[in-house]
């Protein structure tokens, strides 16, 4: 008897010892999916859209609850590292646009390829580079996904093309990419994503004719956040139809603060191109919390009250916390431990970011062209000579 | 950081010894705070964040052009654009966020002095921009455009080449685009990396039919500025834009030219001739004293202002005279325009060449981002460059 009282005294008080929290979960029970309603997207050229209700499990839940927190905070992060001039130069950030990144990451494979503009630090992410890797390339060391020689604007991951500064430019390349991909014929999809300002460049309309012409399995996607740095879309776009803009190619507009809603629409998207019919145009309707860069404030070309509004009523990670608790999909323990976690993960990170060395500056010649062997990069004068490696 | 620091306190006291009446020299290296102190506050530079690599030298005062006042090369660009608005009355201004003032503040105020139909935005499209400034200036209207940035510039590169440029050739001067002038931010600003920070001129060098000028203070860009507007060629007007607010000079008030294709003998000299333009002339002018202090080499500085049709008469005339020649430019040194000048200048002055002609430029890279404070020819390079030719 009293064995037995040891024993499982033994047991309670190892259960004790074990954090709280995770007690608390293992006694409730959670759903294991839900069913929900999302938006009804507007259709150009297509019979039918995305289905208007999707299925979300507990496990993808969490996951992109954690994504998207990952990303608000190290945008937040970045914005602090910033502001203390530890990051320098330019810096776009992406806070309020997390469910664009994260959703269209779960409506593709990560064999599929991505290609984005310069607000790209959220697509880094979920592309699989890691927030240490991101954190060192703004601070410009060598620990940095570009080894530190890009920069905010020029991060680059397996499949993920970068990272563009020039406004436009990346969209020609995608069509490039989505042809490399009908080549290789393995099924593979290219998602090309430009702003609502560089929806107005020429270049765009150039790679909608090709990819329409030679059906390339090709996903253009305008993030339309309502300002092109400082200019709003009625200002500068004759029709503010994003998805129709494509003319010939058949588009949808997606509500882009839902994370479900553009997981859904990524699925249809990346089905209708891969089934070879050719290209397709996504316009994802979001909203960025911060300014343009982290030169502009933010608030001269709209009011704070407009941000506030964004901010408390489709707040990307609000509305899926909202979405998981009430759906008896996670608590709000669970979500604010997840939160705790996350911010040590960034808080680490930044810590890394700033302690790691700068790159050598031998490093100044490498990489600029692939040469084998190595050649002598000419300087600032006949007597200083750097050597380009590649 | 402390580096910086260092070399800053080393050019205070440089400066101070060698401090003469000439230049009436504010305080500061290149902070905008430092400017705005007396030049009494004392010798302290240790309270300053950043060094940048020159230090802003005002001109005296201009005299003959009526009433001056205080402004930095944006308020003098401002000043240049209302001259030209108010005296000319089809003159545009059109461009990305012109309308507010631009992300510069080079137009505030235009829009509501001269109407919305004359200071207007586009969308972003560089190559629409030059197109549509091409085609309001062959109706004979002057067009202004900004160009956000120059690195931005390449989309339009084929309009500025192929269309501005032949026009009057192509049409055997039945129509030109004359009345166009492009104005684009240009060259290193600390931070700018890859894509903030390019210096294109020498792309444009390589095009007869368009002018590419460079100012390097207030004083000469609202005269130069006035004159590439007036001129009847196309222009293009690159401003530094870290001089934007780091060089503050007295500029009059009143409309004035510069003439364009004119290089100017800013300090005259019997040993060297160094010449530069825009930003680099400022560091030219410190290694000029820098020379003079401590080898006591007499340096003639030229600012080139005029990128094409550059003057060559100035320039050989004093190499003739001192027999070397250094030229620095941010540009990367391989078909830079320092290379343009080199080789005319050792056909026509072979043998008053005492020295090989030194360039010191960027190096063949992109513009880096982190690298930046290597990458730039700073006073110690040019200096450097300048000691082996004297030695040479």
């Amino acid at each position: 008897m009293r064995k037995m009282l040891a024993a499982v005294s033994r047991v309670l008080s190892a259960a004790a010892q074990k954090p709280a929290s995770r007690v608390l979960v293992a006694s409730r029970n959670f759903a294991n999916d839900a069913t929900f309603e999302i938006k009804k997207c507007d259709l150009h050229r297509l019979e039918e859209g995305p289905p208007v209700t999707t299925v979300l499990t507990r496990e993808d839940g969490l996951k992109y609850y954690r994504m998207m927190q990952t990303v608000r905070r190290m945008e937040l992060k970045a914005d602090q590292l910033y502001k203390q001039k530890i990051i320098r130069g330019f810096c776009h950030l992406c806070d309020g646009q997390e469910a664009c990144c994260v959703g269209l990451e779960a409506g593709i494979n990560p064999t599929d390829h991505l290609i984005t503009a310069y607000r790209a630090h959220g697509f880094t992410f979920t592309r699989g580079l890691s927030v240490r890797e991101i954190l060192a390339e703004l601070t410009g060391r060598r620990g940095g996904c570009a080894k530190g020689k890009g920069g905010s604007m020029h991060m680059y991951a397996k499949n993920f093309y970068g990272g563009n500064g020039i406004v436009g430019a990346q969209v020609p390349l995608g069509a490039g990419i989505a042809l490399a991909c009908k080549y290789n014929g393995k099924d593979e999809v290219c998602l090309t994503l430009y702003g609502d300002g560089a929806a107005n460049q020429g270049q765009i309309f150039e790679a909608y004719n090709m990819a329409a012409l030679w059906k390339l399995p090709c996903i253009f996607i305008c993030e339309n956040n309502r300002y092109g740095m400082g200019t709003s879309v009625e200002r500068a776009a004759a029709s503010t139809d994003y998805y129709k803009r494509g003319d010939f190619i058949p588009g949808l507009r997606v509500d882009g603060m839902d994370v479900l809603c553009v997981r859904e629409a990524t699925r249809f998207a990346a089905a209708y191109c891969r089934s070879g019919k050719g290209p397709i145009l996504m316009e994802l309707q979001t909203y960025r919390y911060h300014g343009h860069s982290m030169s502009d404030p933010g608030v001269s070309y709209r009011t704070r009250e407009e941000i506030q509004e964004v901010r408390s009523k489709s707040d990307p990670i609000m509305l899926l916390k909202d979405r998981m608790v009430n759906s008896n999909l996670a608590s709000v323990e669970e979500l604010k431990e997840i939160d705790v976690e996350v911010r040590k993960e960034i808080e680490d990170a930044a810590q890394f970011a700033t302690a790691d060395p700068e790159p050598p500056l031998e490093e100044l010649g490498y990489h600029i062209y692939s040469s084998d062997p190595p050649f002598e990069v000419r300087g600032a004068n006949q007597w200083i000579k750097f050597k380009s490696i590649s | 950081m402390a580096a910086g620091a260092g070399t800053a306190g080393r050019l205070l006291r440089l400066r101070a010894a060698g401090a003469g009446g000439r230049w009436r020299r504010l305080r500061g290296a290149g902070v905008p705070r430092g400017f705005l102190q007396p030049a009494s506050a004392g010798e302290d530079t240790a309270q300053s964040r950043r060094v940048a690599h020159f230090t802003f030298q005002p001109d005296p005062e201009p005299l003959e052009y009526g009433q001056t006042q205080k402004m930095n090369l944006f308020q003098a660009v401002t000043s240049a654009l209302d001259n030209s608005l108010a005296k000319d009355p089809t003159a545009v201004i059109f461009g990305e966020d012109v309308a507010f003032g631009g992300v510069f503040r080079c137009t505030v105020g235009l829009r509501d002095k001269y109407g919305k139909d004359r200071v207007f935005n586009t969308p972003l499209c560089e190559q629409g921009i030059v197109g549509f400034g091409i085609g309001i200036a062959v109706t004979g209207a002057t067009a202004i455009a900004e160009i956000q940035f120059a690195d931005y510039i390449f989309p339009a590169f084929d309009q500025i080449v192929n269309e501005a440029a032949k026009y009057r050739y192509r049409s055997g001067d039945l129509f030109n685009c004359g009345s166009l002038t492009i104005r684009s931010p240009w060259g290193c600003v600390g931070h700018g990396a890859l894509y903030h920070s390019q210096s294109p001129e020498a792309f444009f060098a390589h095009c007869p039919g368009i002018k590419v000028v460079v100012p390097r203070s207030p004083f000469q860009a609202k005269g130069l500025l006035l004159s590439c507007i007036e001129d009847k060629n196309p222009c293009i007007f690159f401003e530094p834009k870290i001089l934007y607010r780091a060089a503050v000079e007295q500029v009059p008030v009143e409309p004035y030219s510069i003439p364009l294709s004119r290089a100017e003998v800013i300090q005259e000299g019997s040993d060297v001739t160094l010449i530069a333009w825009g930003t680099q002339v400022h560091v030219i002018r410190e290694v000029a004293s820098m020379a003079q202090e401590k080898l006591g080499v007499s340096c003639e500085v030229i600012d080139l202002r005029t990128i094409i049709p550059w003057d060559v008469d100035t320039v050989c005339k004093s190499v003739i005279k001192t027999g070397r020649l250094l030229i620095s430019h941010e540009a990367p040194l391989t078909g830079g325009f320092a290379s343009e000048i080199s080789s005319t200048v050792q056909e026509e002055c072979f043998l008053n060449l005492e020295a090989p002609i030194s360039r010191v430029c960027g190096y063949d890279t992109p513009f880096p981002h982190i690298f930046e404070p290597f990458y730039i020819p700073d006073k110690w390079k040019c200096y450097d460059a300048l000691r082996k030719m004297i030695n040479y």
